[in-house]
């Protein structure tokens, strides 16, 4: 079943098309990573399915209902960024509580345990944390919750190494006993790459991929070898990303399929073979300099 | 063991490999029942999808065989069917690399062979309590 269906899915702010034409499924029990540079729309389109925004165009469907002003939804969905605001008046552990009238499958006790693993005073007030302390306690908001939709845009802002670690394995190990479909927004795929299941690719306000991600780390290789080599090799293919090492040597991106190929044909003699990271090829995927990016569509 | 993210195999690829050799070091039995997708996610922190695809490629290869609603076990000819495959694929590929590196360098025939022996005879040393079964 799918949890999130959008079709065709526009929003303008003025004359600024900040999503253009987008068209995706995310299935139940899955976590998706939405990865894009900054400015990509990963906010506004995460903001669309909580039902906190209305599209311009095209078709949104959550829970199979228009997330927009829908109660259904709101019961259903937790979005936890580093905006969030509670009750000025209300300590961190009233807040932990009004929570947990609101959410009906609310875990008090994980609450509770992430609570005073992470020290946070339950005197203190949200707006009296630092950045990194906010995002921690907006983090066992989140996780606490246990939406079947649970939405983390950017969750780790100001949080040091040792947290952001710590979060995403309690995240992980909750979503092994508690399945449910998660989203986490980030502009760093290689810290939450591992515990993703699907990545989802955003730049421009336009879907560049949908993958599994086990299906990234496999899709390009690098070459490395002589200039006039790999200029020659390469020419009818479509490179993903290029610099040059040293005078003469070059250092080309391109799909894995195609170099297998082309090693087979030239020989392994004097070239150089590279696996290419996930979050390098997000960059690459992403960047405006190198286009065709079309195969990448037409794969699916 | 930690995965090495760095390294351009792929997560899934890595967790079969370890599945291997933990059958190979005889850690898990013949019809034994193995890992569940949910432990390797919590063992080795990744997501449970990426796992049940390293523990359905041993699957596919007949490494494993699947008893409806419990799980996956280990076949009895597991150990065979890991040793052929690694010897005919792994092994081979490691071999050439070693010719070419040696060949790009210079080194003979008989130095490459005088150095394998004695890598041989240090590991000897080393996994004398280790107890790999041998083929």
């Amino acid at each position: 079943m799918d949890v999130i269906s959008c079709q065709g899915l526009t929003k303008t702010f003025g004359r600024v098309r900040a999503l253009n034409n987008i068209t995706f499924t995310i299935g139940q029990n899955r976590i998706t990573g939405l990865i894009g540079p900054n400015g990509a729309g990963k906010t506004t389109l995460l903001k669309i399915i909580a039902g906190f925004l209305r599209a311009s165009s095209g078709e949104v469907r959550v829970f199979s209902e228009d997330p927009f002003n829908n109660l259904k939804v709101a019961a259903n969905m937790i979005f936890i960024d580093d905006q969030m605001r509670f009750p000025q008046s209300l300590t961190l552990s009233e807040i932990l509580a009004s929570a947990a009238a609101f959410y009906e499958n609310w875990d008090m006790e994980l609450a509770r345990g992430l609570f005073d693993y992470f020290s946070l005073d339950p005197e203190q007030y949200h707006h009296k944390l630092s950045k990194g302390m906010k995002s921690t306690f907006n983090m066992i908001i989140g996780l606490a919750a246990r939406c079947p939709l649970t939405i983390f845009d950017e969750p780790t802002t100001g949080m040091d190494a040792g947290v952001r670690k710590d979060f995403y394995r309690a995240l992980l190990r909750d979503y092994l006993q508690n399945p449910r479909t998660i989203i986490i927004s980030s502009h760093l795929l290689n810290e939450i790459e591992d515990i993703l299941e699907d990545i989802f690719l955003l730049s421009e306000g336009e879907k560049r991929l949908q993958t599994p991600v086990s299906d990234l780390k496999e899709f390009a290789v690098a070459l490395r070898g002589r200039r006039e080599v790999i200029d020659k090799l390469t020419a009818d293919q479509e490179i993903y990303y290029q610099k040059s090492v040293g005078k003469d040597y070059s250092y080309v991106v391109i799909r894995r399929d195609a170099a297998e190929e082309l090693l087979k044909k030239a020989g392994r003699d004097g070239l150089e073979v590279f696996p290419v990271k996930a979050d390098d090829l997000c960059v690459y995927l992403t960047s405006r300099k190198r286009g065709g990016i079309d195969s990448v569509f037409d794969r699916n | 063991m930690e995965l090495n993210a760095v390294e351009g195999k792929p997560i899934y690829v890595q967790i079969a490999e370890w599945l291997e050799e933990e059958i190979l070091r005889g850690h898990i039995k013949e019809h034994e029942k193995i890992y569940s997708q949910y432990q390797l996610a919590e063992m080795f922190n990744i997501n449970p999808a990426t796992a049940a695809k390293g523990i359905n490629i041993l699957a596919d290869q007949g490494i494993l065989y699947k008893k409806r609603g419990l799980g996956m076990f280990l076949s009895p000819e597991a150990k065979e069917k890991i040793r052929d495959k690694r010897k005919n694929h792994t092994l081979k590929k490691l071999v050439e690399e070693v010719v070419f590196e040696a060949q790009l360098l210079g080194v003979t025939e008989a130095e490459l062979i005088s150095m394998i022996r004695d890598a041989g005879k240090e590991f000897d040393e080393h996994d004398e309590h280790e107890g790999i079964e041998g083929g």
